[in-house]
């Protein structure tokens, strides 16, 4: 490519980044990115507030943490409170059943000033018994990762591409102005490069920065000897391999959406499908799952969710139990595809016929 | 002339589907002003969006100054086209629109600034420059068209339906702009439906009916290829009843009507050349000859006579 040719492409960049950007059409996508950071930061913002209210708590009804977890589940509630003296918050009623009996439940609330237990009962023995741990870096960074592969990979970053690149011919297809692109002294293979780069810019900056957020409003509630303790250690999972995740996610969503902007009249029935299938992948065979792009993205994520007991039984349904592709396998996989889609469309671009009656 | 000095067609068909866009044309288009007639759907903006590669066609070649629009980082160098499609890219003023795209001919910044200034300056659109195209007026947004197909001086203009929505100052404008880029040995192509207003502008005439070419060539030329449709002269006269026994000695003479106010005559003939001579023997006799003019020469009569009156008259 020559000189001549990078201007023609920093032109059209420059043109589409500024639509793009403050496209009113795209601002369900800004929704998209900034949720989970609005999640973070309210939970940065409660829990120490939670911890602040358990330390106030414990001055006057502290209990010895080895004593609350020595209750177990069928313990009376006289003994319980033999152990544990009196909770700082308690209730009880009286459930109706069937035969018009009635069970009496409650729960009494304890905390050491740090962790909070609530014990249920159910006609005065220990039901249930909930935990609530303060919250530490890497339990944080396990939800942030969870966060990234089920949310922010798989429908942010995806529908944000969805927005961004189809509309990059199809909405000029639909606001008849595709045309004035056409007629100008630019090589059909440059101009697509040139919106693509355009819109790999825009989900970039979107993406990535909402990442970045999430990583900060995560980080946000603790303090700095923690943090530091914590990314001290080498194997630590950190923010950049998650950036680079979605500068890979942007460069391959984004390249099938271009494709799907050209090709169809409605790319939201192309989108669909692959929406469809990105989504079954952690339910398909292992042979099948590595022909998604997801199973190649999550590979690359630093911390993979594992599932344990106390998560919902559906979120573990979400957990996939086939081994990741290495990481040189899946950046081959998805930089190749992205060139040979790329390539495919700049192929299809020279077919490119304005006809808007029948757009 | 050479073909790499025209825009040549040569056996071009363009289908949509089963829809015939256009069909077997074959045209060499010398520099001057061109103008492409038909009814609506006659293939006009198909053969312009062929010239211009914004379609492709389904057989034969097309070159504009010898090259394919299949090379749009030659061919636009060299063309401009304002199409018929009435929209923009959304959020700019008529100025910024005009330099963006001047910034893919590859000029700088303050070369591409100079030019969209000096091309809405020739449409007489500076005071609005800095507006927001979606706040101009239909004629308005026709000139800002206008001024972006010549804003990189184009040898070549392909201009569908110009003069649409155009008050009567700037049409008059506009068409002298016309003639000026023809006299300056520029092709300037221009498709209308105001067919008295192609009478006068146009070197040639390019006449489409559902896909097909006609008829092409001057005016006069193509009127005289028609040989089955009797030319209409208007004699104005003293005695048009006697004018009317004479003419109709002629054999080629196949109609004459005296005008309803006596004024003179209306005569048909298929050979205006023989007739025109006639007349002069005709004049020496005792009839005063006050005036002749041809009453159909121009381009909506044609018109009418190769594709039909209620086609037209569209």
């Amino acid at each position: 490519m020559n000189t001549s040719q990078w201007a023609q492409i920093l032109a059209i960049v420059r043109l589409e980044i500024w639509k793009t950007f403050f496209s009113r059409r795209g601002l369900w996508i800004y929704l998209f990115a900034l949720a989970p950071v609005l999640l973070f930061t309210a939970n940065s913002v409660y829990a120490p507030r939670e911890q602040a209210r358990l330390a106030r708590i414990a001055e006057t009804h502290q209990v010895a943490l080895t004593n609350l977890v020595a209750i177990t589940r069928g313990m009376s509630n006289s003994v319980v409170l033999e152990q544990l003296g009196e909770p700082y918050q308690r209730r009880n009623w009286n459930h109706p059943v069937e035969g018009g009996r009635v069970n009496e439940r409650g729960f009494y609330r304890y905390t050491d000033g740090r962790s909070d237990f609530t014990f249920h009962f159910n006609n005065g023995r220990v039901r249930e018994i909930e935990r609530s741990d303060p919250e530490t870096v890497p339990q944080q960074l396990l939800i942030f990762a969870t966060i990234f592969r089920f949310y922010f990979l798989r429908l942010a970053v995806f529908f944000g591409c969805v927005g961004i690149f189809t509309n990059l011919f199809r909405g000029e297809m639909l606001d008849k102005s595709l045309h004035f692109y056409l007629l100008t002294p630019v090589r059909r293979e440059i101009r697509l490069a040139g919106k693509y780069l355009a819109g790999l810019l825009a989900t970039i900056v979107i993406f990535t920065a909402s990442a970045t957020l999430q990583w900060m409003a995560m980080l946000w509630q603790f303090n700095h000897d923690e943090v530091a303790g914590y990314f001290s250690d080498p194997t630590a999972a950190h923010l950049l391999p998650y950036l680079g995740v979605t500068v890979l996610a942007c460069a391959t969503y984004g390249s099938v959406f271009l494709c799907a902007g050209l090709l169809f009249r409605n790319p939201i029935v192309p989108a669909t499908i692959i929406l469809l299938w990105e989504s079954a992948n952690l339910f398909l065979p292992a042979a099948l799952q590595k022909m998604g792009l997801i199973y190649y993205l999550q590979s690359l994520c630093p911390l993979a969710a594992a599932p344990d007991n106390s998560m919902p039984v559906p979120l573990t349904l979400l957990i996939s139990s086939t081994p990741s592709a290495s990481v040189p396998m899946a950046l081959v996989v998805l930089i190749l595809f992205t060139l040979a889609v790329l390539v495919y469309s700049g192929v299809r671009s020279k077919r490119l016929e304005i006809n808007y009656s029948t757009d | 002339m050479s073909d790499s000095a025209n825009i040549t067609l040569d056996n071009v068909s363009r289908f949509y589907g089963e829809v015939l866009g256009v069909n077997r044309v074959t045209l060499s288009i010398p520099p001057g002003i061109t103008s492409l007639v038909g009814p609506n759907g006659s293939g006009k903006t198909t053969l312009m969006n062929l010239m211009t590669g914004l379609v492709r066609p389904t057989y034969g070649e097309i070159r504009v100054l010898g090259i394919t629009p299949s090379e749009p980082e030659k061919l636009f160098r060299l063309v401009g086209y304002s199409t018929q499609f009435d929209s923009f890219p959304k959020g700019l003023t008529g100025f910024q629109f005009i330099q963006s795209f001047l910034r893919f001919f590859g000029y700088s910044s303050e070369k591409s600034m100079e030019l969209a200034g000096k091309a809405i300056e020739q449409v007489g659109l500076t005071d609005a420059a800095d507006r927001k195209i979606a706040a101009y007026s239909k004629g308005m947004r026709q000139r800002i068209k206008l001024a972006q197909a010549i804003a990189h001086d184009p040898k070549v203009l392909v201009l569908d339906e110009p003069l649409n929505g155009l008050d009567p100052l700037v049409r008059a404008e506009t068409i002298a702009l016309f003639r000026q880029w023809a006299d300056e040995g520029r092709h300037v192509i221009v498709s209308s439906h105001v067919l008295h207003e192609v009478d006068l502008i146009s070197d040639r005439v390019i006449l489409l009916t559902g896909g097909y070419v006609v008829a092409e060539g001057q005016i006069h030329g193509v009127r005289t290829e028609i040989q089955e449709h009797p030319i209409q002269i208007l004699i104005r006269c003293d005695r048009p009843g006697a004018l009317a026994a004479k003419v109709f000695e002629q054999e080629h003479v196949v109609a004459a009507q005296i005008l309803p106010d006596g004024s003179g005559l209306l005569v048909q003939t298929r050979d205006a050349d023989r007739f025109y001579r006639q007349l002069n023997h005709l004049a020496l006799a005792d009839i005063r000859i006050e005036g002749v003019a041809p009453a159909d020469d121009n381009v909506n009569s044609v018109y009418q006579y190769l594709v039909g009156g209620e086609e037209a008259s569209k």
